[in-house]
């Protein structure tokens, strides 16, 4: 008994290292591609659940059917983005070849690019919006394919709020107006300003309104970028129009609070549009620009998603199958009624698309005019680093946060921006 | 004299009863309360667990108060259905089991040995395991993650059974060994001069005795491994391999709906197997925890 | 300190003399076999990563430029860790936090473990009611009093509004470096003063009563005979619950991740957040590390120290 022991200790031992070689092995050669025709599976890794991810599903049905050879099994990852990040990033960490296709934000592109884990695409440029195609280039090549954009501007109530405000200004006297005449309003205006990604686009919304920009990233503490975090700081602190709940609102909580009229004004993404709304809000509702301040221009933040090819992928065929039938204007046009994602195509805005509500026309109109992030294989720490910024500002209730926030964040945020390896 | 005390005896002063009273009435209170903040947070989560999202979203007051208004079953429903929670729980249960009892087997050959079988540097080699019971290994994420990658068994409950028996393994050898310490030497040299071997007796005549003590290492590492989080949230990256504590954080958000009844049912179900265990033996988990500590 | 108990020896039946030399080696040798396998698997999750840790905070280690070659780069990393990535107000905060913890845990514990001392009807009701915050993951506490202290849908303002109207709609998380901590604080405290009371309930329940008798007897009232009784007595296991406690919050890092993300800012990044982020969110091994193995001198101090000052009594 005693030498089985230790004979299987051995055993263990030896299987592990068996196991660790044969793993150090496999990863170093390039993978084996699948053909298009053969059967095969293929993990498409998406973020999030509700109608979105249901609405993928359905897509990703319809494309089995098309394609009866080829399986999809869908990966629903988590909604929140930061999270969503680690899980792909470990599954690529990891030298893993699932998932083969991954749903991602517009931010990560360079990162993995530069990493090596994604590998280039061959869709072509003509077809999609020349913003979020931007977001996926990378040392001249691209990385991504955009699947539908997004982009951030304010929703409003149309029965509180008679006449679109022109003006940040009048934003907040609107709101203030709004939440006299309806006392069931919780708040006049919902934004996100949690510690996430989601704060910068608002943030940047505001940038843009305020004649901002974060392009240049080894000098963000400028006056127009600390008036845009003071804004949005004031309507927390000095107008109290904003709840400070809002720090712990992500766009989940703007949405729903708007759909359920509980908010005048939310900061939002097209997709408010399609949530279930309560029937004080149903049809009474406007999606606008953030409005300029003088020397600024309409605030709109660039968001949206983009599919990316995992580098170990061994079904290529297969995987650029499915991201074509995904970018089809078709499939566009059809996942925009369902679910009100901007398509990325500007074939899809068809005139049933742009007839069946307003927002599609600002959508097309806007989408070139929106502030997208900076494109940096280290951007993800240089958000890190802007959450820490905005976060700070809101925690601090004296009027000068927003300034200190910049003076005390900006220099981390440079250096982190113009790290390399 | 004896008139006197047996007088003071037998009718005593009306004052002292009031105090007494008084005071066994203060510690019935404190109890009640201690009770309360031990366990009012969990039925404030069952109670918003059983709303529907929109009354949760309308706020606490009103209608919907302590007690809620209206109850509904959605939440409990879409964590299965729409949110696949069984799969978490399930595997939850299979890493939790599995280290209990790959812990139970070494902490109770370790046990015995240390406490029996009279190994130079006793001191020495349990001093290193509860060492290792207070050794910060969530610093060690990043070696284990680069391991674990390299034995391609990341984003599996394999690194997770063999990573938590350094929460496990620690106490339930103190325990165990206490637990062996405590059997009188007699039994088993009854059996050794019968002419058994070591680890027949070790079978035959000790580990019986000793079900008491291996019981409640069990009960102890079930609960310390259902509990962690920091290594799933680090090595797990496919939902369908989550385990129960990560999959609560990730659960009920729709990019951008919150569902707070579907988060609040998953936190109510990844407490009730725990729960469970704690009611039934919370007796066994006391006594094995204090038992031969501190003689 | 824990007194290690000599094996539990018989005084009427010794160990056979005439087995002799070979069978006590046999036992010897079937002794060390037995106490392999715990000695491994602690070995592998815990000597291991120690030792590869330390070399990777001497060189440059980021999977992100994975092309990059690992050179050897001094005490660079540890120089990154301190002065660009927040380590030491990461320390600070943990230390204020940790001492904070442990005060107010080891008082309300030490409450908690004279009432479960006390016989009374119900007592097993009190100590599974107890048990079960300490049993549940984390987490599960973690989610639990967010849920409670969000002004929406959480009992805390509900509760605080009866007492004061304005206090209806306190936001807790995020808006302020005070709050969020006393959200981390109740969330963490609550889960494991639990612990801490069972630990402490052990050690009363050894000290004898005629201790006590004797001490009514010479006229000693109910605190004279806590302080000078039950106190010192209670050493040894307040030795053990202190050090278990604050090394748990030394690492305290489910609460922060669930509740704020270390935010407002970085306000709430402790020690243990802070190596997590490095690692996977970062993928720095190397600035890792160095974190890690400064984390691990500093829990080797905080042992020292409580096992220097706990060292057991010559007259026990």
């Amino acid at each position: 008994m005693r030498s089985f022991t230790a004979r299987r200790a051995a055993t263990l031992a030896l299987a592990l290292a068996l196991a660790g070689t044969a793993a150090a092995c496999s990863s170093s050669s390039s993978p084996k591609q699948q053909t298009a025709s053969s059967k095969q599976t293929i993990t498409f890794a998406i973020s999030g659940l509700g109608s979105e991810g249901t609405y993928a599903e359905k897509q990703v049905a319809e494309f089995e059917k098309a394609n009866p050879n080829i399986t999809v099994k869908v990966d629903v990852d988590s909604s929140s983005s930061t999270t969503f990040l680690q899980q792909v990033g470990n599954a690529f960490i990891a030298g893993s070849s699932t998932p083969d296709l991954i749903e991602s934000d517009v931010t990560y592109t360079a990162k993995w690019a530069a990493a090596g884990y994604i590998s280039p695409v061959s869709c072509s440029q003509s077809a999609f919006n020349a913003s979020i195609w931007a977001t996926g280039t990378y040392q001249g090549k691209q990385y991504s394919c955009p699947w539908f954009l997004n982009v951030e501007g304010l929703w409003y109530r149309t029965d509180l709020v008679p006449t679109p405000p022109t003006t940040p200004q009048q934003v907040i006297t609107d709101a203030q107006a709004a939440m006299k005449k309806d006392p069931s309003l919780k708040e006049g205006i919902a934004f996100e300003g949690d510690k996430y990604e989601g704060a910068i686009t608002a943030f940047m919304m505001l940038d843009k309104a305020f004649g901002g920009s974060l392009n240049n990233l080894s000098n963000i503490n400028t006056t127009q970028n600390v008036a845009a975090l003071s804004y949005l700081h004031s309507l927390i602190y000095q107008y109290k129009i904003a709840p400070t709940d809002v720090v712990t609102y992500q766009e989940a909580q703007t949405g729903t609070d708007f759909a359920s009229g509980y908010a005048a004004f939310s900061t939002n993404w097209p997709y408010v549009g399609s949530l279930p709304l309560a029937p004080s809000v149903k049809g009474h509702i406007g999606y606008i620009p953030f409005p300029a301040a003088s020397g600024g221009q309409p605030g709109v933040a660039l968001g949206g998603e983009v599919l990316s090819i995992n580098a170990k992928t061994q079904h290529i065929a297969a995987v650029n199958a499915l991201i074509n039938f995904l970018t089809s204007p078709a499939q566009q046009t059809a996942r925009a009624l369902a679910v009100s994602d901007a398509p990325a195509v500007t074939a899809a805005y068809t005139p049933a698309l742009l007839a069946s509500s307003p927002v599609w026309k600002q959508v097309q109109t806007l989408a070139p005019l929106a502030a997208a992030r900076p494109v940096s294989p280290n951007y993800l720490n240089v958000s890190n680093d802007l959450q820490e910024l905005i976060s700070a500002a809101y925690a601090n209730s004296s009027t000068t946060a927003a300034k200190s926030a910049f003076s005390q964040y900006a220099g981390q945020v440079a250096s982190d921006a113009n790290a390399s390896a | 004299m004896a008139a006197i005390a047996a007088a003071r005896h037998a009718a005593p002063s009306p004052r002292w009863d009031v105090r007494k009273i008084i005071r066994e009435s203060l510690f019935y209170l404190a109890v009640i309360i201690v009770v309360l903040i031990a366990l009012f947070p969990f039925y404030w989560i069952l109670r918003t667990s059983l709303m529907s999202n929109f009354q949760v979203g309308q706020g606490v007051g009103g209608k919907n108060g302590v007690i809620p208004g209206a109850l509904s079953v959605q939440g409990w429903k879409e964590v299965f259905t729409e949110d696949d929670f069984q799969r978490p729980l399930i595997n939850s249960l299979i890493v939790s089991v599995a280290c209990m009892v790959v812990t139970v087997v070494v902490a109770s050959m370790a046990g015995y040995a240390l406490s029996r079988l009279n190994i130079r540097g006793v001191g020495p080699i349990l001093a290193f395991i509860l060492l290792a019971g207070f050794f910060p290994v969530l610093a060690m994420i990043g070696p284990l993650f680069l391991l674990m990658r390299h034995l391609n068994i990341l984003d599996s409950i394999w690194p997770l059974i063999i990573i938590y028996t350094v929460y496990t393994l620690p106490i339930s050898t103190w325990l165990l060994k206490n637990f062996f310490d405590q059997i009188p030497a007699e039994l088993e040299d009854a059996a050794l001069t019968d002419g058994a071997t070591r680890l027949q007796t070790l079978r035959r005549v000790v580990l019986p005795v000793a079900v008491p003590g291996v019981f409640t290492a069990a009960i102890l590492s079930f609960i310390l491994a259902w509990n962690d989080f920091a290594f799933a949230v680090s090595f797990l990256h496919t939902p369908s391999n989550f385990t129960a504590p990560l999959a609560i954080t990730t659960f009920g958000e729709s990019q951008f709906q919150v569902f707070y009844n579907v988060i609040d049912a998953a936190v109510v179900i990844t407490s009730i197997p725990i729960a469970l265990v704690v009611l039934f033996a919370q007796r066994r988990i006391v006594s094995g925890l204090t038992a031969g500590s501190f003689r | 300190m824990v007194t290690i108990t000599r094996p539990g020896r018989s005084v009427t039946a010794g160990r056979p003399a005439a087995a002799g030399h070979s069978k006590e080696r046999g036992d010897r040798r079937l002794g060390y076999i037995l106490v392999a396998p715990a000695l491994i698997l602690l070995a592998v999750v815990t000597a291991y990563p120690l030792v590869y840790n330390l070399w990777n905070s001497l060189h440059y280690d980021n999977l992100t430029f994975a092309t990059s070659p690992k050179s050897f780069n001094g005490l660079h990393d540890y120089n990154v860790a301190i002065n660009t990535d927040g380590w030491v107000s990461a320390l600070e905060r943990t230390l204020v936090f940790t001492v904070v913890t442990i005060v107010f845990d080891v008082v309300v514990a030490l409450a908690l473990a004279l009432m479960l001392h006390r016989r009374f009807r119900g007592r097993g009701f009190l100590r599974a009611a107890v048990l079960i915050p300490w049993a549940v993951p984390t987490v599960v506490s973690a989610m639990l009093w967010k849920t409670m202290f969000d002004p929406r849908t959480g009992f805390v303002d509900y509760f605080l509004g009866a007492i004061h109207p304005a206090w209806s709609n306190l936001t807790w998380l995020n808006i302020s470096v005070f709050r969020s901590w006393a959200a981390i604080f109740i969330a963490d405290s609550w889960k494991n003063i639990p612990f801490v009371a069972i630990i402490l309930l052990a050690g009363l329940q050894v000290i004898p009563n005629d201790v006590y008798e004797a001490a009514k007897i010479d006229g000693a009232g109910w605190w004279q005979s806590f302080r000078r009784i039950t106190l010192p007595m209670l050493k040894p296991a307040l030795s053990v619950a202190l050090i278990f406690r604050t090394l748990q919050a030394l690492l305290v890092f489910d609460v922060i991740f669930v509740m704020t993300s270390g935010g407002p800012g970085t306000s709430t990044e402790t020690l243990a957040y802070l190596n997590f982020d490095e690692f996977i969110n970062k993928t720095d091994f190397g600035v890792g590390g160095a974190m890690s193995i400064m984390l691990v001198i500093l829990a080797l101090i905080i042992s020292a120290i409580y096992v220097r000052a706990f060292r057991p009594q010559t007259t026990r």
